[in-house]
């Protein structure tokens, strides 16, 4: 079992749900989040942006606290091993802007799942 | 590569992000979560409040940087010279795999 956590835009989160479903990954957990990667960003040109943005709310109040942060989603997905690669994959295609910024993936280990209805374990569960 | 999620206390992160941006760890992530600890949250009078407010910082780091991320958070999370109840926890966890979207690279 694998947890997949993928870092990106905002306004990509539906696209990517739904080629998701598409490929029979149904199961997700989506959060709001603010970030930083390695690229230092300009933050005069988002403040030109300003409230016109949908982002703009949360952008301001990421810069309100002086955190220099992005709002970006947090998607974790838990998978079996052998889909990793897929999903991956899909992420990638729906996401790739090619710009800095479109964000990140991670796919770390997991030891155990269980299903709070079933009490089934492990692959079962995801 | 190596995950690490610090929860700390909200009005340490923008002391922790700069630290943490100066040592060349520009890259976190960011959100806000209520929790509680091993004291079973605050007590005042006969109120409990057990969903303390946090931020929760998450990095991933390659190995060798682990030591550095962590003595970075530890000083700088901590409330006054001794640290306090509720100052916070670091968990550490592996990752097998990262990728960049922008270029569908593989890698930190």
């Amino acid at each position: 079992m694998k947890e997949i956590i993928a870092i990106i835009r905002m306004n990509k989160v539906n696209e990517t749900k739904k080629a998701l479903a598409d490929d029979g990954i149904c199961g997700l957990h989506a959060m709001k989040v603010m970030g930083r990667g390695k690229m230092q960003v300009d933050f005069s040109v988002l403040d030109s942006l300003g409230a016109q943005e949908e982002i703009g709310g949360i952008l301001a109040d990421g810069l309100a606290k002086g955190s220099r942060l992005i709002p970006k989603r947090l998607l974790t997905i838990f998978t079996k091993d052998t889909e990793v690669d897929k999903v991956v994959k899909t992420i990638i295609k729906v996401n790739k802007a090619g710009n800095k910024g479109d964000g990140k993936i991670f796919v770390a280990p997991v030891l155990d799942a269980a299903t709070v209805r079933t009490g089934e374990r492990g692959e079962a569960a995801v | 590569m190596i995950m690490i999620r610090a929860i700390v206390r909200p009005e340490k992160t923008n002391t922790i992000l700069a630290e943490l941006n100066s040592a060349g760890f520009p890259a976190v992530t960011k959100m806000d979560v209520v929790g509680r600890g091993k004291q079973r949250g605050v007590r005042v009078g006969e109120v409990v409040y057990d969903e303390i407010p946090k931020e929760l910082l998450m990095l991933v780091v390659r190995d060798e940087d682990v030591e550095d991320v962590i003595s970075i958070v530890t000083r700088y999370a901590k409330t006054g010279e001794k640290g306090a109840f509720g100052d916070g926890k670091i968990f550490v966890s592996p990752v097998e795999e990262a990728y960049t979207i922008s270029s569908g690279a593989k890698g930190l």
